[in-house]
């Protein structure tokens, strides 16, 4: 097949997607040149599609979800295996499995594929107090062995999240963690008290980075912010509350400590890595913010570190997050000293990977012959003297 | 849902693309016109991202699918270089379906590039019982879906960019002759050749109301792409801008009515400012 120059450096370029967009426009209808020339949109007549768009946007209060059925437990391959964590301070869970933030939706999503009441538990997209509508397009792009994403919180607002899922959380069947983002401490105390009392919630996670809107300072970069939006939210709530670390703090070892200081029952580590592509094609970043979070396995060994650093300095139990794909690298997170693990960007590529490591977790306990799958946490931690 | 597709044939399509016939009797059983699948490209996490094909064929009594596959970038070559008997990673069918209404008798189908994919669905489908015209467009006659893979009694018109065959032009170029024929319109294809029959719609909505085909093309449904990430409507990767707000192409979409999508330069208006 004849590759022109343009091909060529999309192949360079390997943002797959993003070639096809490219090859497409080439193809026909109108060019790049006559459709700049476009007006922009008059208005528009709804239509009866219009009327099915609306219906399902702004949607009634979800109170049936069309999810796969649970599996009797003893059924199951991980069935009488202990599994059991302490997640958080507070928070045991039936086993150490969790679905990271902003890849699991609400949980009802995922739940027309795979039985989530298998799971530890479930932690929502990232709720802010107020609606959002996130990041201008592209907002996700493909990288080795991982993503860049860009979506910046799109989400329906703290009320409108309570409102709409508050009915289908409970019956899930399936503890739902709700994580929490906010501009000021405010925010995150007004999203914690608005969902507090939802059925289903079980602990709330801070996604702490964040920029702050009184000095524009992620919240997670500096310890004493981070202290401040912890005892913020342990003040307003009775439940666990979880701090999830970003990785791009000058010094995560100190924000984790000082969250501890502030009352934080559980940390998580780590959020995603802040990271840029480029289009070479068309000489600008891919993403429409310019940089964005990298997940994925490309990220897993950089998490298993920090994991291994923070659980070295504080007391407080750790949830791994950072590439997880399989129960080997939940493994790797659990002996560094992590008490759970969340999968995130596997589920994309494979919504089964969830339970994949439930049961590889469950396989390796018998294997092992271990009492519990709490015996292998720490194991490769530095022995205390 | 998850199936194991077996792939049956594999066939190249001029410049279009590879044609994977996918033996995937359950989701075959489901799959209408305008909606997708979400294929893995390995069985490793490099490449990681799932791609998603709109359905090309459905053929319900041999529980097959077909998709057209570029072979682009590690992901989509791996897809294409598929063998007969090789296993392919399904999820699906998802999103929106288009919609033909019982009273069309004159249906118009207009295609771009790999937006063929559902339009020669709903020839296959909508050929025995109405007037199917279907209009493509591209930039050679290479990069035209063969005629012989139409059904019979589908009128088949074509424009390409540089004359080689049919009309040379843009596919929105042959449509006015078209509208007033038509009762229905429907469309997949680039960005920029749905922005172009966004604004013949546009003036068709300030035209009068004897404008032929006014009531064709304020009602177009369109099939629209978007660089998706999970397709199961959770990373929210893969929003455009419509009258009532985002939505996911994955699953308010892939296909919207045309007079709800908002445009931007011949691209989907986005979020925010760039």
């Amino acid at each position: 097949m004849r590759r022109s120059l343009e091909e060529s450096l999309e192949d360079a370029a390997e943002g797959e997607e993003e070639e096809d967009l490219v090859e497409l426009v080439d193809l026909d209808g109108a060019s790049i040149a006559e459709a700049a020339a476009g007006e922009p949109d008059a208005e528009r007549h709804p239509t009866e599609i219009a009327d099915k768009l609306r219906e399902s946007l702004a949607g009634a209060a979800i109170t049936e979800v069309r999810a796969v059925p649970h599996a009797p437990p003893e059924t199951l391959p991980e069935h009488g295996v202990d599994l059991a964590v302490e997640a958080a301070r507070g928070l045991w869970l039936k086993n150490p499995v969790l679905t990271a933030s902003g890849t699991f939706g609400q949980g009802v999503e995922y739940a027309e594929l795979i039985d989530v009441g298998r799971l530890g538990a479930i932690v929502n997209k990232g709720t802010t107090p107020r609606a959002r509508p996130g990041n201008p397009q592209y907002r996700i792009a493909e990288t080795p062995a991982g993503i860049l994403n860009s979506i910046g919180l799109e989400n329906p607002g703290a009320e409108e999240v309570a409102r709409k899922y508050g009915k289908v959380w409970a019956k899930l069947g399936v503890p739902v963690i709700v994580n929490v983002a906010g501009y000021s401490v405010d925010d995150y105390v007004f999203v914690v008290e608005a969902l507090d009392g939802t059925a289903g919630v079980v602990a709330f996670e801070l996604n702490i980075s964040c920029p702050n809107v009184e000095g524009g300072m992620l919240f997670g970069s500096d310890p004493q912010l981070a202290a401040q939006v912890t005892r913020g939210v342990k003040d307003a709530t009775d439940k666990p509350v979880i701090v999830k670390l970003t990785p791009n703090a000058p010094n995560v070892v100190a924000v984790a400590q000082a969250c501890e200081a502030a009352g934080a029952d559980g940390l998580t580590t780590i959020n995603t890595v802040l990271g840029m592509r480029i289009d070479v094609a068309k000489r600008r970043p891919m993403l429409g913010t310019g940089s964005g979070g990298l997940s994925g396995p490309a990220l897993r060994p950089i998490a298993v570190h920090l994991t291994y650093q923070v659980a070295q300095a504080v007391s407080i139990p750790i949830i791994g997050a950072g590439g997880v794909t399989s129960a080997n690298d939940a493994l790797e997170f659990l002996m560094a000293g992590a008490s759970a693990v969340q999968v995130g960007t596997a589920t994309f590529a494979d919504p089964t990977a969830p339970l994949s490591v439930i049961e590889g977790l469950a396989a390796y306990v018998r294997a092992q012959a271990l009492a519990s799958i709490r015996d292998i946490i720490g194991a490769a931690l530095p022995r205390a003297e | 849902m998850l199936e194991e597709g077996r792939v049956v044939a594999n066939a190249q399509i001029g410049e279009l693309g590879t044609l994977l016939a996918v033996r995937a009797p359950e989701i075959a059983a489901q799959a209408h016109a305008g909606q997708f699948v979400h294929v893995r490209p390995g069985i490793g996490w490099d490449p990681l991202l799932r791609r998603p094909y709109s359905f090309c064929g459905i053929d319900r009594r041999a529980g097959e699918i077909e998709l057209i596959v570029k072979p682009l970038g590690t992901g989509g070559e791996w897809i294409a270089e598929r063998h007969v008997g090789d296993a392919l990673d399904l999820l699906g069918p998802l999103g929106t379906s288009f919609v033909v209404r019982r009273d069309t008798r004159n249906l118009l189908l207009v295609a771009g590039g790999t937006g063929i994919a559902p339009m020669r669905v709903i020839a296959e489908q909508e050929a025995p019982r109405r007037n199917v015209t279907l209009v493509m467009g591209g930039r050679s006659v290479a990069y035209l879906w063969p005629s012989d893979r139409l059904p019979p009694g589908v009128e088949y018109v074509t424009t390409t960019d540089d004359g080689s065959f049919g009309t040379r032009g843009r596919v929105t170029d042959a449509l006015p002759a078209l509208l007033g024929w038509a009762d229905q319109l429907l469309a997949c294809g680039p960005w920029p050749m749905l922005a172009a029959l966004g604004r013949q719609r546009d003036a068709a909505d300030r035209a009068a109301a004897a404008f032929p085909g006014r009531r064709t093309l304020l009602d177009a449904q369109i099939a629209v792409e978007q660089h998706m990430g999970c397709a199961m409507g959770v990373c929210r990767a893969c929003v455009i801008v419509t009258s009532e707000g985002n939505a996911r192409v994955c699953r308010e979409g892939p296909v919207f009515a045309l007079g709800d999508i908002a445009f931007e330069a011949g691209e989907p208006a986005t979020v925010g400012v760039h």
